[in-house]
């Protein structure tokens, strides 16, 4: 069977060759590598097109040792594996134990925190901290109103997407 | 058309400087006689069954603050139920002060009125967020025409918007700012980086938000529209209280300049589906339609046939919301 992927690389030299390298190894063959320098994301990464082809396991094995390599799969024919939700807290976030916070999220199935920013206030309650959360496509929503729940039990105003 | 004016404080006032302006232009345009046979507030009435002068009465309001002090017709203490009886008129127009609490007494004006078989026009909210399948029941057993365009985004055409233009389309949710005050209060922090507080304090030196801002920055009034906006256009039968409701008190600098780092502002924003009704700050992304400055209002009416749609407009002030007054009351003389 074959597989259509959309990889995320950083513009740097040798990243297409680490991302390329594990595929050969696994015993899947390349079929098509589509990448143009100069079509770029918005956070300034190359995505790259390729196509490989092998038996159903081989393929899965490529895919877990893509990700564990750390290299970013947005598309996995056609289907865009994860969306990023933002979100901004506003209280007391640190008295309110924000290692739990983060942990009440990643609880959420399909979900990680990806990045966090935390600003301080003079006045603690007035605190602010944005949260990146990573969560598989079409579970939006869902996400968005239990991010919801969490704010209302620890007392956090939440400003989340429109 | 015999007009009864009910309500002259910033919108009563624009609606009857509008009609000055407008009078002969709309004659001549739709055959339309706009005679105001009666106005009203707080003092009194001032009632002439041949038609008011506009210019008379505008001069009377500002230099005693009083309709009741209207030379010769002015009388004092008269109630809006007992005009309503004595005066020949054929639409009412509503705008006295919104009360979110019970709706009074704008709710008894406007029933009295259906009731006695006159058409209405209201800016007023508080009776369409609390009753508003009632006084669409109400309408439709008296035969009359029901308008209120100028409830909802001031001069932002919305209702008559989608109840018209988009008439073949059915609008699946809506979400928008649809309030002015906070809109302009949320730009400016994001602007100068100031606090809540300093910034409420700056709107209302500058007449923009009201001495007691309540609701305004805790987002009842925009509820109170989400609640029309549900009612009138996605056809749901809700109610004030079936909105959940958050305010911009809690917006800090902080959290403004975190959600700037990532390309987003910070927007009151009403939403209206048929799963959620809602007032709450929200991130919206930067060039994206919703990142409108000052007082102005945007809508986004997410429809089946025509995808989306947004209006934007100027969401208060007392010409902007009188012209979807006026444009109420010449689009009922159309249908005669």
């Amino acid at each position: 069977m074959r597989l259509k992927l959309v990889l995320e690389l950083l513009d740097v030299p040798g990243q297409l060759l680490d991302a390329l390298n594990p595929i050969g190894r696994l015993g899947a063959n390349i079929v098509a590598v589509i990448h143009q320098r100069d079509v770029k994301t918005e956070r300034g990464t190359v995505p790259v097109q390729i196509t490989i082809e092998g038996d159903k396991d081989t393929l899965n094995e490529v895919l877990n040792l893509l990700e564990e390599t750390g290299i970013e799969i947005i598309e996995v024919d056609g289907i865009l594996r994860k969306e990023k939700i933002t979100t901004i807290l506003v209280g007391n976030i640190v008295d309110q134990d924000l290692k739990d916070t983060v942990n009440l999220l990643n609880k959420i199935e399909g979900v990680m925190v990806a990045d966090l920013d935390l600003k301080m206030s003079e006045h603690p309650e007035k605190s602010a901290s944005r949260i990146v959360i990573e969560a598989q496509q079409g579970r939006k929503k869902e996400v968005l109103t239990k991010i919801k729940d969490i704010g209302n039990l620890k007392g956090f105003l939440v400003i989340n997407e429109v | 058309m015999k007009i009864c004016l009910m309500g002259l404080g910033s919108v009563g006032q624009g609606v009857a400087r509008v009609f000055q302006m407008k009078r002969d232009e709309i004659k001549q345009e739709y055959g339309l006689d706009l005679d105001l046979v009666a106005a009203l507030d707080r003092s009194g009435a001032a009632i002439n069954p041949e038609g008011l002068d506009l210019k008379l009465l505008l001069e009377t309001k500002k230099l005693t603050g009083k309709v009741s002090k209207y030379p010769e017709y002015g009388e004092e203490g008269v109630s809006g139920l007992e005009v309503l009886d004595r005066v020949e008129y054929d639409c009412l127009i509503e705008v006295t002060p919104t009360n979110i609490e019970d709706g009074e007494p704008a709710l008894s004006h406007i029933l009295k009125a259906m009731g006695d078989g006159k058409d209405v026009v209201t800016s007023n909210k508080g009776p369409l967020a609390l009753k508003f399948s009632e006084l669409a029941r109400t309408a439709r057993d008296n035969g009359v025409k029901f308008k209120y365009e100028a409830s909802v985004g001031g001069a932002m055409p919305i209702i008559n918007f989608a109840h018209e233009t988009l008439s073949g389309c059915k609008i699946e949710s809506i979400y928008g700012i649809l309030n002015g005050t906070t809109n302009y209060i949320l730009s400016r922090m994001a602007k100068e980086g100031s606090s809540y507080e300093q910034t409420l304090n700056e709107a209302q030196e500058m007449g923009i938000a009201e001495t007691d801002p309540t609701q305004d920055v805790e987002g009842e009034d925009a509820a109170c529209k989400v609640v029309i906006l549900a009612n009138s256009i996605l056809k749901m039968d809700v109610t004030y209280a079936d909105v959940e409701v958050k305010g911009i008190s809690q917006i800090t600098p902080e959290s403004i300049s975190l959600a700037k780092k990532e390309g987003y502002l910070i927007k009151l924003i009403g939403e209206v589906s048929p799963d959620s009704l809602e007032v709450s700050p929200r991130l919206v992304k930067e060039g994206s339609p919703f990142a409108v400055e000052g007082t102005l209002n945007v809508a986004t009416l997410k429809t089946d046939l025509a995808d989306e749609v947004t209006v934007v407009g100027k969401g208060a002030g007392s010409i902007e919301t009188a012209s979807a007054i006026l444009s109420d009351v010449i689009s009922i003389w159309k249908t005669k």
